[in-house]
């Protein structure tokens, strides 16, 4: 039977950064993703801000776990080959009782150990972002915030990880767990059993759910959702600024958000809700969405969406909306890394550390690896490369020649890389994630057909097969009676 | 890496490149179309269906059929052809960079013609709120799957918008049997052409909703019902008229954009009454030698109205290019010509082209649509202060393309001032 000496569940950037940390140790480590792809949780479904931790109350978890992950990012992004911008936060005021929270979210920054924050007047902002409404008065600057693309982040980590030892599983929900009478955990799967010493529950909205099969109930769980914009990269006038308005009191408020590939992502609503699977959009929020942000960027041509999507904060109840990373007291050997809601983002790396020490803590001998390699190659991105180098690499593998997605200049090569990626992509939006195809103002209106071709010629499969997401999302259902061709 | 070099460069092989690479070549100008696809002929390669050509060719031929016609032009002129090769940059000094399986390839050029045609609307830019499933995709992509790929987009159709790809795709899917259960048109009036309402939906009996939309999509991981719902006069929905509707593909005809980011790269300013290039009488973009035609200048309905553009578009660009070079060798300095702004009035909602170089010295034709359905008006071209053209009364429709020939001599007032001049269309009771 498979052995491990920990199982994670769940791949989110929870479970791929906790890989990612684990796979520097001598261990035998799996991580087991239910979905057809990794990070297609909360984690596909985010604003992707870095928040630099001014936000959470000084002394919790949160504030420790926010700063620290969020100064791991400038470096694991050079290590991992990860886009990162640094456009900085501002958090804008626009009376005087938004000044008092500005000074007191100041106040918080600073004893979290957040550097470089201050508070900025209306000529100070309108010099870095000249669009900006005639009511903004005042801001907290947070100048070190970075943003990155988070499924590319747990797509680097899960990569990584791999190259490292890890075995990362998708397709692979875990349905039962049971704790043998030798101490190790049985974890079945609809087509697999695995063993393990330990488990790291990094299931996301299903923390509780998987928590319930090895019979614990120490907490329940809520998502709270949040519906997100994205913009036409070709807008004028991009915000430069991560920007939000001051926060209320359940969520950080409507933002706009300059994003790694030169788009404008408006996020998020804040809605608690009941329904664990209900990633959808709502009329209400994306109005919300956009009301909220010509409050901060009157100008902004909304014209300009080429897409809503939405995502699920994980959220533990009865918790002061802070996370849950412990070991169970009552099962051994069962470490929650749940109730991951905002800023899991930018708390994944410290989270991982803080799950190692609870492994070390309940036993498991960490000893690190002589050959561990800290870097990953990313896929050759064909925009990124000179003339000379494009010229070069087509020569040498024509299918690089071959535009594909002509929003975003995607070659058929960068696609066939996709599909046999390290982590490999078999869906259509899987290829969107790591390629970009797709991705951009025509959604892939002119490339799906394209990338399907492309898929089911590589994977042997009819195109019929061929799915955008998670099973059951065929895109075509048979050839038609026999009309054309 | 590839250098070339040519008078004109023409990019995108769809019915307007061709027919601007055509005039130009004609004109005595070396030309290249650059095409991204493997074929010429551009969309109207999915378009099996007919009625193209009743006007230009006078008579009634599919679309590969229209496109074949001017494909063998092309083979037998000396126009170059580059297939499977994209541009991807265009400078505003004209110099192209495009790319296929051979390598990347750097084009300059004397004079440049737009003719990337344009790209459908998603469901994105109307912000249909709901679940996120397979199943929702655009009439134009459908097309290509069924007309082209062979394979059916589902079995149980909705279809929302009636653009005229909707209304060509609803007979389409039908014959081809699928159930198309109806087309959900946000608008009290149809947006596509009076004969496919009548062709594609009337003799299929297939119902088109008027002012209802799609208010919810519902099912994951695939599509399995949308909620619709009928509008009030400012478009708000009516809530005691939401109804689910049980489907698994859901088309979208709602809207075509002009393919401009090209066009952007160099600089050219758009129109965003059309989303396409701002030109004068010419057809001549604001960056110097860099012309525009066909659908990426605006939506047309009718290629017969393309290939005469784009064949104004190749002329102007030949004549561009061949002056500048005479002009260059024999050291004379470039003319500056004056204009001024035609805009849209009442009722109207665009006009192409937007400018006019005074003095007129040709008959000029001014395209335009209206806004909304209008039983009985009659167009009208005035400055602030005199009407110097009245048309006909007719009945004008947002989904016909109108067009007014002026010839120098009713534009000679114009001579003397430089005042704008405005389009409408006015209402005549009856
Ligand atoms: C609208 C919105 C905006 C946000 N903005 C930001 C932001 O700007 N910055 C920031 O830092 N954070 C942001 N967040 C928060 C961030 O997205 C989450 O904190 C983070 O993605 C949580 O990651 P996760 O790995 O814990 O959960 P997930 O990404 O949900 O991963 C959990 C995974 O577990 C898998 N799983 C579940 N059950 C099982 C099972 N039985 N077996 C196997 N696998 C299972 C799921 O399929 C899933 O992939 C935002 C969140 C939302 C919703
Ligand atoms: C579904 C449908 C039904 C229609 N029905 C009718 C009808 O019944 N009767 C009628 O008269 N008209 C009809 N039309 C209208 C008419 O066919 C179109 O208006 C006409 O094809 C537009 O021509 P075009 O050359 O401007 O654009 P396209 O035909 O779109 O050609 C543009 C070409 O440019 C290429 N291109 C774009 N960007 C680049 C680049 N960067 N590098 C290289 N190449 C590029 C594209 O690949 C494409 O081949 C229909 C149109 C559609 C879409």
């Amino acid at each position: 039977m498979n052995y491990y000496d920990v199982i994670i569940i769940g791949g989110g950037i929870t479970g791929t950064a906790i890989a990612h940390e684990l796979s520097k140790y001598k261990l035998t480590v799996a991580l087991l993703e239910r979905g057809s792809d990794i990070g297609i949780g909360a984690t596909k479904g985010n604003g992707g801000v870095v928040h630099p931790g001014y936000d959470p109350t000084p002394g919790s978890l949160k504030a420790k776990i926010n700063v620290c992950g969020a100064n791991r990012y400038p470096q694991l992004a050079r290590d991992l080959n990860f886009g990162i911008i640094n456009p900085g936060i501002f958090v804008i005021g626009f009376s005087d009782a938004d000044e008092a929270m500005l000074k007191h979210k100041l106040e918080f920054g600073i004893k979290n150990g957040v550097k470089d924050l201050a508070i900025i007047d209306a000529g100070q902002m309108r010099n870095r972002e000249p669009q900006l409404a005639t009511t903004a008065r005042h801001a907290l600057y947070a100048p070190t915030a970075t943003v990155v693309d988070p499924f590319e982040v747990a797509i680097a980590f899960a990569e990584n990880a791999k190259a490292n030892g890890v075995e990362i599983l998708t397709s692979q929900p875990v349905t039962a767990i049971k704790k043998r009478t030798d101490g190790n955990f049985l974890l079945n799967t609809p087509d697999q059993q695995f063993t393990c010493t330990y488990i790291v529950n990094a299931a996301g909205n299903h923390a509780d759910d998987v928590a319930r099969l090895a019979g614990i109930a120490e907490y329940q769980m809520k998502p709270r959702h949040g519906d997100l914009l994205v913009l036409d990269k070709d807008m004028v006038n991009k915000p430069k600024t991560v920007m939000f308005p001051c926060p209320g009191p359940d969520t950080k408020g409507i933002a706009c958000i300059p994003t790694v590939h030169g788009n404008t992502i408006v996020g998020s609503t804040a809605t608690m809700l009941d329904d664990k699977e209900a990633v959808n959009n709502y009329a209400p929020g994306i109005q919300a969405l956009i009301d909220g942000v010509h409050k901060i960027l009157p100008e902004l041509d909304a014209a300009k969406i080429i897409r809503t999507f939405a995502g699920l904060r994980p959220v533990v109840l009865d918790n002061n909306n802070d996370f849950y990373i412990a070991e169970s007291p009552t099962v051994k050997g069962f470490i929650h890394a749940a109730g991951i809601q905002s800023p899991g983002v930018a708390s994944a790396p410290a989270i991982a550390e803080l799950v190692r020490d609870l492994l070390d803590n309940a036993g498991l001998e960490m000893v690190p690896k002589a050959d561990y390699n800290p870097y990953r190659e990313k896929l050759t991105v064909f925009t990124e490369l000179s003339l000379a180098e494009q010229d070069a690499l087509i020569n040498e593998h024509p299918a690089y020649g071959r535009i594909v997605c002509r929003c975003e200049t995607v070659t058929e090569g960068e696609i066939i890389a996709a599909i046999h990626g390290a982590i490999p992509a078999h869906t259509l939006d899987a290829i969107k994630r790591r390629t970009r195809a797709g991705m951009g103002r025509c959604q892939g209106g002119f490339c799906q057909y394209k990338v399907i071709a492309i898929l089911a010629r590589e994977l042997g499969l009819s195109a019929d097969a061929i799915c955008l997401e998670d099973a059951g999302s065929q895109l075509l259902c048979g050839a038609v009676k026999g009309g054309a061709k | 890496m590839k250098q070339l070099d040519y008078d004109v460069v023409v990019i995108g092989g769809g019915p307007a490149g061709m027919a601007a690479a055509l005039k130009a070549n004609e004109k005595g100008a070396t030309v290249a179309i650059i095409e991204r696809n493997d074929e010429l002929g551009g969309i109207l390669n999915q378009c099996i269906h007919s009625g193209f050509g009743l006007s230009y060719f006078k008579q009634e031929l599919t679309g590969p059929e229209y496109a074949e016609l001017f494909i063998n032009r092309v083979k037998d002129s000396d126009i170059d052809v580059y297939l499977n090769t994209m541009v991807i940059d265009l400078a505003p000094d004209h110099r192209i960079t495009a790319v296929n399986q051979d390598g990347m390839l750097v084009l300059a050029a004397g004079a440049i013609v737009l003719a990337m045609g344009c790209r459908e609307r998603t469901r994105g830019a109307i912000k249909i709120p709901g679940s996120r499933p397979a199943g929702v995709l655009t009439a134009g992509l459908a097309q290509r799957y069924v007309n082209i790929e062979n394979r059916k987009p589902g079995e149980r159709i909705v279809i929302l918008g009636s653009g005229d790809i909707g209304l060509i795709m609803a007979r389409r899917l039908t014959l081809e049997g699928m159930q198309v259960l109806g087309v959900y048109e946000l608008m009290p009036y149809a947006n596509g052409l009076y004969r496919n309402i009548k062709n594609c939906l009337d003799d299929f009996d297939i119902p088109l909703h008027l002012s209802t939309t799609v208010t919810n999509i519902i099912g994951y991981p695939h599509l399995e019902a949308v909620e619709v719902a009928k509008v009030d006069e400012n478009f708000a929905v009516i809530d005691e008229t939401r109804e689910v509707i049980a489907c698994d593909t859901l088309l979208l005809s709602i809207g075509l954009i002009p393919e401009n980011e090209l066009s952007q790269n160099s600089g050219v300013s758009l129109n965003p009454r059309t989303n396409g290039p701002l030109v004068d009488e010419e057809l001549a973009t604001d960056q110097p030698g860099i012309f525009a035609c066909g659908n990426v200048l605006h939506v047309h309905d009718l290629v017969d109205n393309v290939t005469l553009e784009a064949e104004q578009a190749g002329t102007a660009a030949a004549v561009y290019a061949l002056e500048q070079k005479a002009a260059v060798s024999e050291n004379r300095p470039a003319e500056n010509k004056a204009t001024i702004t035609i805009s849209p009035g009442e009722n109207v909602g665009y006009t192409v082209p937007a400018k006019l170089t005074i003095p007129p010295q040709k008959p000029i034709r001014i395209l335009f649509r209206v806004r909304t359905p209008l039983d009985q008006a009659a167009v009208v071209i005035h400055t602030g202060t005199e009407i110097f053209y009245q048309g006909k009364v007719q009945a004008y429709k947002p989904s016909v393309m109108e067009a007014v020939a002026l010839h120098p001599e009713e534009l000679n007032r114009l001579n003397e001032s430089d005042e704008p001049i405005t389009v409408s269309v006015r209402e005549v009771k009856k």
